[in-house]
């Protein structure tokens, strides 16, 4: 067994100084990977942003009591896809609507004020969907107290859309990332192996088998590419905190610093780490297959 | 015990060697010597278990190296040590590179223990303080003895040198006289394939055996019967 240990850092024993460099680089690469991930996790694309901007008003009925417009409020932000609930009574719609059209107080002297009270619902990024809408636009319609439900529904489809498409664009952008990385990794697996080919088949020569050879630096390799990845996310995340934490502006897009030590984030981290585990290890056998087989 | 029966080996597109018959018995170092291009580095690949005959076979211990199991002909390969007569490979390596090269290859050796067994080995074949030195920086002679050095490391059953001792040079051979002949005393079997056996070793190993191109002489071991020492 310890035979089998000693061979799982075979690289590092016979080409110690060429592979510590690799193997920084790999972490700075990993942090700005994790830094990505996290940002695409915490945002969903454009989700954040949307769900930021969106809102559906529920307009209430004149003269509906503040206590009973608050509870109806209690139970909008109940239902799942709902962030938030808020009731604005007339007063504060006034205001409301005087900080965005100033000049039109005098509307309010020919006979009181003329705004209603409403709701203001606010969709948790990760439930803006189609369904999600209707699923709190149909429950705000059955309300008798509602009398009118503002959700944008002409346009919200093609806003969705829109938003699916950069998601699924920012999701592309980074797999060709890390697609990229991982050829660049194998490049660098068959460059060593290669470079260390006479020690190989001096090994070889000595009784070691070549296959347990390859599959002991696959081994190394998933270890190391885990523990890379899982140090180059923590930093990137790190780094994405204290970003969060200095630019509040960003919350909007991304997402609040809280949320990266939410359980779901951690367990995308390990997932993460998991999948460069299994890339590192299938990048090394790779390497090692590519420089054998241009050896012959 | 290394055995060869009827080995044949054909290059080159004629016969080069056929129907030659070997015995290496254990504790015990004996010299090859043919002319060059006899065939000696292939017959040392043949007898390690690195290239099959085109003929005959090799049986170490009893078992059939080339027709037996692939784990018997590993682990005799594991306990084999072998110095090449020349090499370019291993150039960008240093000293302490090849012992821990070697170490590997013989399972886990400590980094403590190892450094103290480098250090005792190249101060006995003449290289003391030498573990930092490049390989491309050293003569023929010091690669060749710091290569035999890192083979001891793993303290080989069976000991392959391949051009060794004339390589290592005339004031070497008396430190190399007594180290194979130390390595047999203590068990191991030692395989020299040379050019020529040094006028002195081969006063004392006498006329040797006759076997095709080779000669094969038989070095006396110190301590064993007819053998003053």
């Amino acid at each position: 067994m310890s035979e089998h240990r000693s061979l799982w850092w075979i690289d590092w024993r016979l080409s110690g100084g060429p592979l510590a460099r690799e193997t920084i680089g790999r972490f700075l690469f990993f942090c700005l990977l994790g830094f990505a991930l996290l940002s695409l996790l915490l945002s969903g694309g454009a989700n954040r942003l949307l769900a930021d901007r969106y809102a559906i008003t529920a307009v209430l009925r004149a003269n509906i009591p503040s206590a009973e417009a608050d509870r109806l409020a209690r139970k909008i932000a109940a239902l799942p896809p709902v962030r938030s609930a808020a009731y604005r009574d007339p007063e504060a719609a006034w205001k409301e609507f005087l900080r965005a059209y100033p000049g039109l107080e005098p509307l309010r002297a020919a006979g009181g004020n003329p705004l209603p009270g409403y709701i203001e619902v606010r969709i948790r990024h990760d439930r803006l969907t189609g369904d999600g809408v209707s699923l709190v636009v149909s429950a705000l319609r059955s309300v008798s107290h509602v009398e009118q439900v503002l959700a944008g529904e002409e346009w919200l489809p093609r806003l969705l859309n829109a938003g699916r498409y950069a998601s699924w664009f920012c999701r592309g952008l980074f797999g060709a990332f890390l697609a990229g990385f991982f050829l660049f990794c194998r490049l660098q697996e068959r460059g060593r192996a290669v470079s260390l080919a006479g020690d190989f088949a001096f090994l070889a020569e000595r009784g070691v088998p070549a296959g347990r050879i390859a599959v002991s630096r696959a081994a190394g390799a998933a270890v190391s590419g885990f523990l890379l990845a899982a140090a180059g996310t923590a930093a990137g995340g790190g780094a994405l905190f204290l970003l969060l934490r200095k630019v509040p502006l960003l919350e909007g897009v991304i997402g609040p610093p809280a949320d990266l030590f939410l359980p779901r984030t951690a367990a995308a981290v390990v997932v993460f780490s998991c999948g460069s585990a299994l890339l590192s290890a299938a990048a090394s056998l790779l390497g090692w297959r590519g420089a054998r087989s241009g050896r012959k | 015990m290394i055995e060869a029966f009827r080995l044949g080996v054909f290059s080159r597109g004629s016969t080069l060697w056929d129907g030659l018959d070997f015995a290496f018995g254990d504790s015990s170092a004996w010299v090859v010597a043919a002319p060059p291009s006899s065939g000696k580095t292939l017959l040392l690949s043949i007898l390690r278990g690195d290239r099959r005959p085109d003929a005959g076979n090799v049986v170490v211990s009893g078992e059939s190296l080339y027709r037996g199991s692939d784990a018997l002909a590993r682990a005799y390969r594991a306990s084999c040590g072998h110095v090449q007569e020349q090499t370019i490979a291993d150039l960008r390596l240093t000293v302490e590179g090849l012992f821990r090269r070697s170490a590997l290859a013989g399972g886990d050796v400590r980094d403590g223990e190892r450094k103290e067994r480098t250090d005792r080995l190249l101060a006995m074949v003449g290289l003391p303080g030498t573990s930092a030195w490049r390989i491309a920086e050293m003569s023929n002679s010091e690669r060749v003895r710091a290569f035999l050095a890192a083979e001891l490391l793993r303290g080989p059953k069976v000991l392959f040198c391949d051009g060794v001792v004339a390589a290592a040079g005339i004031p070497c051979r008396e430190m190399l006289w007594g180290l194979f002949r130390a390595l047999a005393r203590e068990g191991n079997t030692v395989v020299l394939a040379e050019r020529t056996i040094p006028e002195r070793w081969a006063l004392a190993a006498g006329d040797g055996a006759s076997v095709g191109p080779f000669r094969v002489y038989r070095l006396p071991i110190p301590g064993t019967k007819g053998d003053p020492g």
